[in-house]
C-alpha cells in the first residue's frame, strides 16, 4: 500500500485561496473527491469518507445490481437455454431464439437496449 | 507432291458449374471467449431433438414423450437424448493418477471395444443407463442423438424396446439427368515426402488426368474428367525434425521439400483441370475439426491458377447440381476405434443415417468449441458422401425412405494402394483407377 506522502505527491494539492493557475485549482478540486473515494485503501486522515456511506447508512456492496440485472441473472441460470459460460448474453439469447426455444421477449428488449451488463453472471469469475 | 494433311482435332475437356458450400466450416469469424464443449453438445441436442420430436408422432403415436428426469417407473414412454458410451478400455487420463494399479485388460490392436461397454442416454435434465438387448453398444458411439422407446425398470435403468434414428436428411434436387458422362476424380493419401510414396505412380496419375498419357481413346476418357478432389494427407513431413529443437538450415529445407513437391504436382493438375485440395491429419493445417484451408502461400505456383481451390475439411460443394460432402477420414478413423463394423463404407452409412458427420467430436475427436451451431450436422442430404485416407477402396449406393439416393465412397490411401477413384456424375457409378509400376516378368 502506498503511504500518504506518495499519494500527496501524486495528487498535487494547492491551497484553494489565491489559486495561481485555474487548471491546477481544477485538478486539486478533482483530486479531493477521488482521494476521498479511495480513502479506505490509501489511509487518509478522513474518518468517514462520504462516498462509502450511502443508501441511508447501508454499505454500498452491490455495484449496478438492480431489478433488470436480476431478471438477466435468472435468464443466465435458466437451464432450458443451455450453458451460459463463455457466451455473451445477447449471443445466448439469439441462439435460444434460433433453436426455437422462445426466450422471454422482455429479456431480449433489455439486452438490445444496451443499458445492462452484456456478460453473463459468471463472466470473469470462473 | 500431294501433302497428306492429317486433321488434328483438339479434344476439349468438359466443364461443370462449381459451387462451394464450405462457409459453415470456416472459423474466421468465431472468437474464443472461454466457452466449453457443453455449448456444442447443447446445440447438437436441440437441433436433433426438434427433428426427432417431429418424427416421433409417426413412429409411436400413442406414447408420451418425456425428459429423463420425468421418467416414471414402469410407464412406457419415449425419451430423446445424447448417447454416451461408457467404455472400459478407453484410455482415460485419470488412470494415471488412480491409486490402485489394477491389471488393465489387454487392448485389441484396432479398437477399444469391449463386451462390457454400456450406453447411457443423457439430456439436460439427467442421464439414465440403458439396458436390454435392442441396442448393441458396439454399434453406437458417444455423441449421437436418438429417440428411445421403453420404460424404466425397478433397478433404475431404462429398458429399451425400440430405437429411432434421425434417418437420411431430405435431398434437395435429384441429380440432374445429364446426357453426357462427366467424371470426378478423388484421390487421397499421396503422402509425398514419405518413404512409401512412389513418385512414378503419382506422376502417372497426374499425366493420366491431364491427358498426357495414352492413345486417343484414353485421352477422350480423360477429357471427361471435370474435377479433381484431393482428400487430405498430401504431404508427410519428416517427424523426427519436429522435436522442438532448433533446425539447422539444411534440415529446414528438408522440412519444406514435401510441400514443394506437392506444389509442382498441383501446378500440373491446376493448369488443365479444376482442383480442390483438402487438409488431412498430417497436413500443415490446424488439428481440430473443422480443419481450415491450407494457406495459399504454401503453393506459390499452383495458387496463381483460378482452377486451384484450397478447401476446408469437411468439404461440401456442388457440381452441376450434384451435391458432394466428404472428409479426409479423421471422423471415420475415430469411429472405427470406438465401435465395430465390417468395412469403412458401413461407418459412412451410419454417420449419414444419424445425420451427423463426426459424432465422436468433441469427445475423442478434436473439435472447435462452437457455441451456437454444430456444423457437422447434415441438413441436406448429399448425392455423394466420401471419406479419404481409408485402408481400401469401397463403395455403396444407399437409398432413403424419401427416395434419397447417396453414393458412399471410401477413398484408399494412394501411397499404399496406388488407387484413385473415379465417379461418373451422370449415374453415380464409381470405379477404381489404379496405377502400378511393378512389372512381374
Amino acid at each position: 500500500m502506498s503511504s500518504k506522502s506518495d499519494v500527496k505527491g501524486f495528487y498535487r494539492q494547492k491551497k484553494k485561496s489565491g489559486g495561481i493557475t485555474k487548471p491546477v485549482a481544477g485538478k486539486s478540486a478533482k483530486a479531493s473527491p477521488s482521494l476521498a473515494k479511495h480513502a479506505a485503501t490509501f489511509g487518509s486522515n478522513v474518518v468517514q469518507p462520504p462516498a462509502l456511506v450511502t443508501h441511508g447508512g447501508a454499505l454500498d456492496l452491490k455495484d449496478n445490481y438492480d431489478g433488470s440485472e436480476e431478471v438477466l441473472r435468472q435468464f443466465d441460470m435458466n437451464m432450458a437455454y443451455g450453458p451460459c459460460i463463455g457466451m455473451s448474453r445477447v449471443a445466448r439469447w439469439e441462439r435460444a431464439s434460433k433453436l426455437g426455444l422462445n426466450p422471454p421477449g422482455d429479456v431480449g428488449m433489455l439486452l438490445k437496449s444496451g443499458k445492462v451488463g452484456g456478460e453473463s453472471l459468471w463472466d470473469g469469475r470462473v | 507432291m500431294a501433302v497428306m494433311e492429317e486433321e488434328q482435332s483438339d479434344i476439349e475437356r468438359k466443364q461443370s458449374l462449381y459451387n462451394s458450400m464450405d462457409e459453415e466450416f470456416k472459423i474466421q469469424k468465431e472468437m474464443y471467449r472461454g466457452q466449453q464443449y457443453s455449448q456444442i453438445y447443447f446445440a447438437r441436442l436441440h437441433l436433433m431433438r426438434t427433428l426427432l420430436y417431429s418424427l416421433v408422432p409417426t413412429w409411436k403415436p400413442h406414447l408420451p414423450v418425456c425428459t429423463v428426469l420425468g421418467l416414471e417407473g414402469d410407464k412406457e414412454c419415449v425419451i430423446v437424448g445424447t448417447l454416451y458410451k461408457h467404455m472400459k478400455l478407453k484410455p482415460c487420463v485419470l488412470d494415471e493418477y488412480s491409486k490402485e494399479r489394477s491389471v488393465t485388460p489387454l487392448v485389441q490392436p484396432h479398437n477399444f471395444v469391449h463386451s462390457d461397454d454400456y450406453l447411457i442416454l443423457e439430456d439436460e435434465s439427467g442421464r439414465v443407463k440403458l439396458s436390454g438387448t435392442t441396442l448393441s453398444p458396439s454399434f453406437y458411439v458417444t455423441g449421437i442423438v436418438v429417440a428411445l422407446h421403453g420404460k424404466e425398470t425397478g433397478a433404475g435403468d431404462f429398458l429399451v424396446e425400440d430405437v429411432l434414428e434421425a434417418g437420411l436428411p431430405p435431398q434437395l434436387d435429384p441429380p440432374n439427368k445429364l446426357g453426357e458422362d462427366k467424371y470426378v476424380v478423388f484421390v487421397s493419401g499421396l503422402n509425398l515426402g514419405s518413404s512409401s510414396s512412389n513418385p512414378l505412380q503419382v506422376q502417372l496419375l497426374v499425366d493420366h488426368i491431364t491427358g498426357h498419357l495414352g492413345d486417343e481413346k484414353e485421352q477422350n476418357n480423360a477429357a471427361q474428367i471435370v474435377q479433381v478432389v484431393i482428400a487430405g494427407d498430401s504431404v508427410e513431413i519428416p517427424r523426427e525434425l519436429l522435436n522442438g529443437q532448433n533446425l539447422a538450415p539444411k534440415d529446414q529445407s528438408r522440412l519444406s521439400e514435401p510441400i514443394k513437391e506437392v506444389d509442382i504436382l498441383l501446378t500440373q493438375i491446376a493448369a488443365s483441370i479444376p482442383l480442390d485440395i483438402m487438409p488431412g491429419p498430417n497436413d500443415p493445417s490446424n488439428f481440430a475439426m473443422p480443419q481450415q484451408p491450407l494457406h495459399r502461400c504454401l503453393f506459390p505456383s499452383s495458387a496463381s491458377y483460378n482452377t486451384f481451390k484450397s478447401c476446408t475439411n469437411p468439404h461440401s460443394f456442388e457440381l452441376d447440381g450434384v451435391r458432394f460432402l466428404g472428409t479426409s477420414g479423421q471422423n471415420i478413423h475415430d469411429f472405427e476405434k470406438y465401435s465395430e463394423g465390417s468395412e469403412e463404407v458401413e461407418f459412412l452409412e451410419r454417420t449419414l443415417k444419424w445425420r451427423h458427420i463426426a459424432p465422436t467430436a468433441p469427445n475423442t475427436l478434436g473439435c472447435y468449441p462452437f457455441t451456437d451451431r454444430d456444423p457437422f450436422f447434415v441438413e441436406s442430404c448429399p448425392h455423394v458422401y466420401f471419406a479419404g485416407n481409408q485402408n481400401k477402396f469401397g463403395t455403396r449406393l444407399i437409398t432413403g425412405s424419401d427416395g434419397q439416393v447417396v453414393r458412399l465412397i471410401s477413398i484408399p490411401r494412394f501411397s499404399k494402394t496406388g488407387t484413385a477413384v473415379m465417379l461418373n456424375m451422370r449415374n453415380l457409378e464409381c470405379h477404381a483407377l489404379s496405377f502400378g509400376t511393378e512389372f512381374s516378368l
